[in-house]
């Protein structure tokens, strides 16, 4: 990764169209410009490590890391998660959020302490269930591996008495790469394969990691029984998952006995499999950034474009006066067809109503549908128990029960969401028909689609060939299917599954009162339980369906917005372009003058649009080099 | 057989048992009677059988291997997938048999063969497992002479109904619990292990008189595979037999089992059935250059691969006694001992060959390798907490049969039964100490400052025998420190500032102190 972009010049490139947009009066534009300046600035790929307990996650990341880094211990796990990073000076910083004593909200406290300290704050033995609070910890480590990236090593799932789950399931949203670990030593259990379908759900990337292959002589068989487990679900998402075997000790080992041979230690580390993890890694990095360049590139393209259109034709009609009416006309043509499609009745926007409307009711049933099964469950298991005595550990089972159901809704919901985007970008081509070309979107899991032509993307639009308005239109493709608007749509749908595991505190609740009264009969009991588990159903089912519908109408305005505000910025340069070509001044003199102004304008544009398009071609394509993100 | 019965629990049973019989043996057999009539001549003839012990666990944990390793030679099969399908059970008996019993009660004989993987049953032929109640495998056995095991399918399978079946045997719903004691398997506590356990120690229902199902005291917990714990090193099981400790102490563990030992159920089972070939493979690898070996040894895959680095081929092949290493033999030798097997031993052996002394020859190193697998104290273990009070075990479960007869089939004549159940099951010490252990371990009963872990102790908390509930090393005066524990605890139970609960366990204490005085006498 010695290429890296410093982030700098794409930032710089973003800041410039947008001073262009201001100057050229065109509002509209600097908006769309400053939502890609903000989601360009941050650089660096977050990749999550999750896992049951115990798993070795934090062995993997150390191996990873070329050297025991973080603590690691066979009985006590870890409790708080670490967010590695690069930086020249080692170091680590606590984070976790107080509330501020003046009452100004809450506000974010750090605490630098020595690396060789953090097993007292992030580990059971000095923070046993992380009773100091810290949120997470920053640690820093001048590792190349970690240039570009952000390593988050997360508390395992399924401990003693870990709540950690949850907050796992939070970081998920919005992860450029999750590891699922897993041991090689058995095939994924029921939760382990509930996690990797989640993760692949909310994340582009995502590799079952199997650890301690060195102990397990039969690891390529459990390899090949957790593909099974992948493939037979039937989602595409999982069976894009790689698999991938490694052993941490063995990495270390060639990492840190210093005697070896560098060929044997090569061979050590290739055979550990962590080499492999490392380029997946860079992979990752370089997606981002891919996707960073891709994103301000084809945003700033898509700007100049629309500046250029209009100066071209003011530039067309001063070369040639004879001919200005005729290419007002032909614009005011396009014009209108344009602004056709921000009407209501544009089938585009029938097909996001519809969609939406039919998806609301789909998700409703599936959730009902799912948790009515976790109550008969839960009704036939305290028929045979005391709830008084048993409800402290049938709580958190419920609770486990309904989110997974609640969580398989949403993820299910969030893939027919993206489906109904894809739709509604088609038709919204379609619609537009003779002005927009056809859309590809979402063809790769991160929105990516669009790169699949990166030749036709970079060419500039032929403007004889097409005539002003058309190139226009194929100039501005970009910007109404691609990598923005999928990343808004994962933000969305990645708040809708965080929300349904705060929901569970009114259980917690009725557990006090339940355990208190142990002198009531059992039948009583049971059938209070029976209530209580009913309600909290309820309860669970009116929020969550109150977070779908919410999430819904939420992908519904953002999507109805995005269109309607691309059709906008069509339909507001087209009418810049029509008026610049009517508004010929007659008089020769001022004309020449004029003209000579435009051709200056546009020259500039050009070479704003030209360090776009370099800037693209130096970074990307990486696309010759195969993909070790997707499973064979 | 006629069995060791110390406190007199098994006779006393048996007569509470016969007493029930008699009452549920006259009269129609309407389906209640004839219901309650199976469960007691079942109760009834348990008490003259061994104990049974039912291996449990979740998928993987090394359950058939470590039957394997405890009765000593490879009877249940075991694969790297899901194996075990059937509640199995393996009984000494004069001749090997296989007879599978079907849920409505049939029998008939299933043919086998045994190779070096353990038994093959062949259930072809009867077209729908699920009809397949259990497995009865009759086995000549030193190793089952004491009790019967009872292999079990994992508990968290993908496949359901092999978990339920698990579950279905040891808390049943319409009969006694099949065990009369559990040795429960798992590779770290995760919170499922943790719900299990709850099942088979049967806080929920209380049980009659506040006893379990198999109960907290018939539970022994194993943190098997050991030897991934502490990440295969040399002191893989030594890290894990922390870990144990650390369990032994959580608060989760405690009231649900006796105590937490770590085992590594692969190398147990290989040591327990070590060969004369594998003793010199592994003798020929320990006199390999140890650079080398070690550096074979770093992974499963380095050490089976075809072509060893030159150095070590040059060595497997000038080995004095001619033994060949050869692809097949190391895939062998990985698939019996385990990484963490195969380092032990060329250590020990490597050692042995320095000093001449320790192991040096097949049996040394079974022996050592049982040692160093936790075979050994788990063996102890079991001798000490479950064999050795196999009259409380099998009473307990003769009593909570014919509680739960007495309960579900109640009879207007059933009075002076159900007095002597009361009796028994409130009054023998034995299960007092165990219920009050229970309550002390689930923190029911607050005792005054730092009292608690010596009231556990001596109500036989850290083992029934005299020494450990006293807490003595070896040679210490158990007379004089039993004395001044009893005094100790008298003055206890009979201050006025002691509650009534503390007062109740000081009591039962006091009692406990008797007991150890007495013993020591006999």
């Amino acid at each position: 990764m010695t290429d890296q972009p410093t982030g700098a010049e794409l930032t710089e490139l973003v800041a410039l169209a947008r001073r262009a947009a201001t100057a050229y009066d065109r509002p509209d534009l600097e908006r769309r410009l400053a939502v890609v300046a903000r989601a360009v600035e941050d650089d660096r790929a977050r990749v999550l490590v999750v896992g049951e307990f115990k798993a070795g996650k934090t062995e993997l990341v150390n191996a990873l890391l070329g050297g025991r880094a973080l603590p690691t211990d066979a009985h006590r796990a870890t409790t708080v998660p670490t967010v590695c990073g690069h930086g020249e000076q080692a170091g680590v910083v606590l984070v976790r959020g107080v509330e501020s004593p003046e009452g100004s909200g809450p506000s974010v406290e750090h605490q630098s302490i020595s690396p060789g300290a953090l097993a007292e704050h992030v580990t059971e033995n000095g923070n046993p269930d992380n009773r100091a609070g810290w949120s997470h910890a920053e640690a820093t480590l001048p590792r190349p591996v970690l240039e570009g990236l952000r390593l988050v090593d997360t508390p395992g799932a399924g401990g003693l008495a870990s709540p950690a789950a949850v907050s796992t399931m939070a970081e998920l949203p919005g992860a450029d790469a999750v590891l699922v670990v897993a041991d090689a030593g058995r095939e994924l259990t029921a939760p382990e394969l509930a996690l990797v379908r989640t993760a692949a759900a909310v994340s582009p990337a995502v590799v079952v990691v199997l650890t301690r292959t060195d102990l397990h002589p039969h690891w390529r068989r459990i390899a090949d029984i957790d593909r099974g487990h992948l493939d037979r679900t039937g989602h595409d998402a999982l069976r894009a998952v790689r698999v991938l075997p490694t052993s941490a000790a063995l990495a270390l080992h060639a990492a840190e006995d210093g005697d070896l041979p560098p060929e044997t230690a090569r061979a050590l580390a290739e055979e550990s499999g962590v080499e492999e993890l490392r380029h997946l890694l860079s992979e990752v990095a370089q997606r981002r950034q891919d996707r960073r360049v891709r994103l301000a590139t084809d945003e700033v393209l898509v700007a100049c474009e629309q500046f250029a259109t209009t100066f071209r034709a003011e530039r067309d009609a001063l070369a040639d006066p004879a001919r200005a009416q005729r290419i007002a006309a032909e614009v005011e043509r396009a014009r209108n067809r344009a602004a056709g499609l921000r009407d209501r009745a544009a089938r585009w926007q029938q097909t996001l109503n519809d969609g939406v409307a039919d998806l609301v009711s789909d998700i409703e049933y599936d959730l009902r549908d799912r948790l009515r099964a976790v109550i008969t469950d839960a009704e036939a298991a305290l028929d045979d128990t005391d709830p008084g005595k048993t409800w402290e550990q049938f709580a958190p089972w419920l609770h486990q029960q309904v989110s997974a159901g609640v969580s398989t809704n949403v993820v299910w919901a969030e893939e027919r969401t993206r489906w109904l985007a894809e739709k509604v970008a088609t038709h919204f081509a379609e619609d537009g028909e003779g002005v927009l070309p056809p859309v590809t979107v979402g063809a790769s899991p991160d929105g990516a689609g669009l790169a699949a032509d990166p030749v036709a993307m970079l060419a500039a639009p032929d403007h004889e060939k097409f005539g002003v308005a058309q190139s226009l239109m194929i100039g501005m493709r970009g910007s109404y299917g691609g990598v923005l608007m999928i990343g808004m749509l994962t933000t969305i749908a990645g708040m809708a599954l965080l929300n349904p595991f705060s929901v569970g505190a009114g259980l917690l609740l009725g557990s006090k009162t339940l355990v208190d009264e142990r002198k009531r009969a059992l039948r009583r009991r049971q059938a209070e339980a029976k209530q209580a588990v009913r309600r909290h159903v309820d309860d669970v089912i009116f929020q969550a369906g109150k977070n779908s519908r919410d999430m819904l109408r939420e992908v519904q305005r953002t999507l109805r917005d995005h269109f309607t505000t691309t059709a906008e910025e069509l339909e507001r340069s087209l009418s810049a372009t029509a008026d610049a070509a009517r508004a010929v001044e007659a008089d020769g003199a001022k004309r020449a003058a004029r003209l000579a102004d435009v051709e200056a304008e546009l020259e500039r544009v050009a070479a704003l649009a030209e360090r776009a398009r370099r800037e693209r071609a130096r970074r990307s394509p990486s696309s010759s080099r195969p993909s070790r993100l997707v499973g064979a | 057989m006629t069995a060791p019965d110390p406190s007199g629990l098994v006779g006393a049973a048996r007569h509470v048992v016969d007493g029930a019989l008699r009452l549920y043996g006259t009269g129609p057999a309407d389906p209640p009677t004839a219901w309650a009539r199976a469960v007691l001549h079942d109760a009834r003839a348990r008490l003259d059988e061994p104990l049974r012990v039912a291996l449990a666990g979740t998928l993987k944990a090394g359950k058939s291997t470590l039957l394997n390793a405890l009765v000593g030679e490879r009877v249940a099969a075991t694969d790297a997938g899901e194996c075990t399908r059937l509640v199995t059970w393996y009984r000494d008996a004069p001749s090997a048999a296989v007879v599978r019993e079907d849920v409505d009660g049939r029998r008939a004989a299933v043919p086998f063969t045994r190779d070096a993987e353990g038994l093959r049953i062949d259930l072809g032929g009867i077209g729908d497992p699920g009809r397949v109640g259990r497995l009865l495998v009759d086995w000549p056995s030193r190793g089952l002479a004491e009790a019967t095991l009872v292999d079990t399918p994992g508990l968290d399978s993908i496949r359901e109904t092999n978990s339920r079946r698990t579950l279905s045997f040891v808390t049943p719903d319409d009969r006694p619990s099949g065990a009369d004691a559990v040795v429960y398997l798992m590779r770290h506590a995760h919170r499922n292990d943790v719900g299990f356990l709850e099942a088979f120690a049967d806080l929920a229902q209380g049980g009659a008189g506040g006893l379990g199902a198999v109960g907290a005291s018939g539970t022994i917990v194993v943190l098997s595979r050991a030897d991934e714990v502490g990440g295969g090193g040399l002191d893989a099981v030594t890290t894990a037999g922390q870990v144990a400790q650390a369990y032994r102490e959580d608060p989760a563990l405690r009231p649900l089992c006796q105590t937490v030992v770590a085992v590594d159920g692969l190398l147990a089972e290989t040591a327990r059935t070590l060969r004369q070939a594998e003793f010199s493979a592994l003798r020929a690898l320990a006199r390999a250059p140890r650079a080398e070996v070690d550096a074979l040894l770093l992974s499963a895959d380095r050490f089976t691969a075809a072509e060893p680095p030159a150095v070590v081929a040059e060595a497997l092949a000038s080995d004095p006694d001619g033994v060949r290493l050869d692809e097949p033999a190391r895939r062998r030798l990985m698939e019996r001992f385990g990484v963490f097997g195969i380092r032990s031993a060329t250590t020990v052996l490597r050692r042995g060959a320095r000093t001449g002394r320790g192991v040096v020859d097949s049996p040394s190193l079974a022996e050592e390798l049982i040692r160093r697998s936790g075979l050994g104290e788990l063996r102890d273990t079991l001798t000490s907490r479950v064999l050795g009070r196999r009259d409380v075990h099998q009473a307990r479960s003769a009593l909570l049969a014919v509680d739960l007869v007495l309960g579900r089939a109640p009879r207007p004549d059933a009075g002076p039964v159900a007095a002597e159940l009361e009796r028994l099951l409130t009054g023998a010490h034995a299960f007092t100490e165990q219920r009050l252990l229970a309550a002390l371990r689930q923190g029911q009963v607050t005792m005054p400052e730092g009292t608690a872990a010596e009231a556990e102790r001596l109500l036989g908390g850290d083992g029934p025998g005299v020494a450990e509930r006293l807490g003595l090393e070896p040679g210490a005066d158990v007379r004089a420190a039993a004395l001044e524990a009893l005094d100790r605890w008298r003055t206890r139970a009979e201050s006025p500032l002691t509650s009534r609960a503390a007062a109740e366990v000081a009591r039962a204490v006091v009692r406990s102190c008797e007991g150890a005085l007495r013993a020591r006498e006999h």
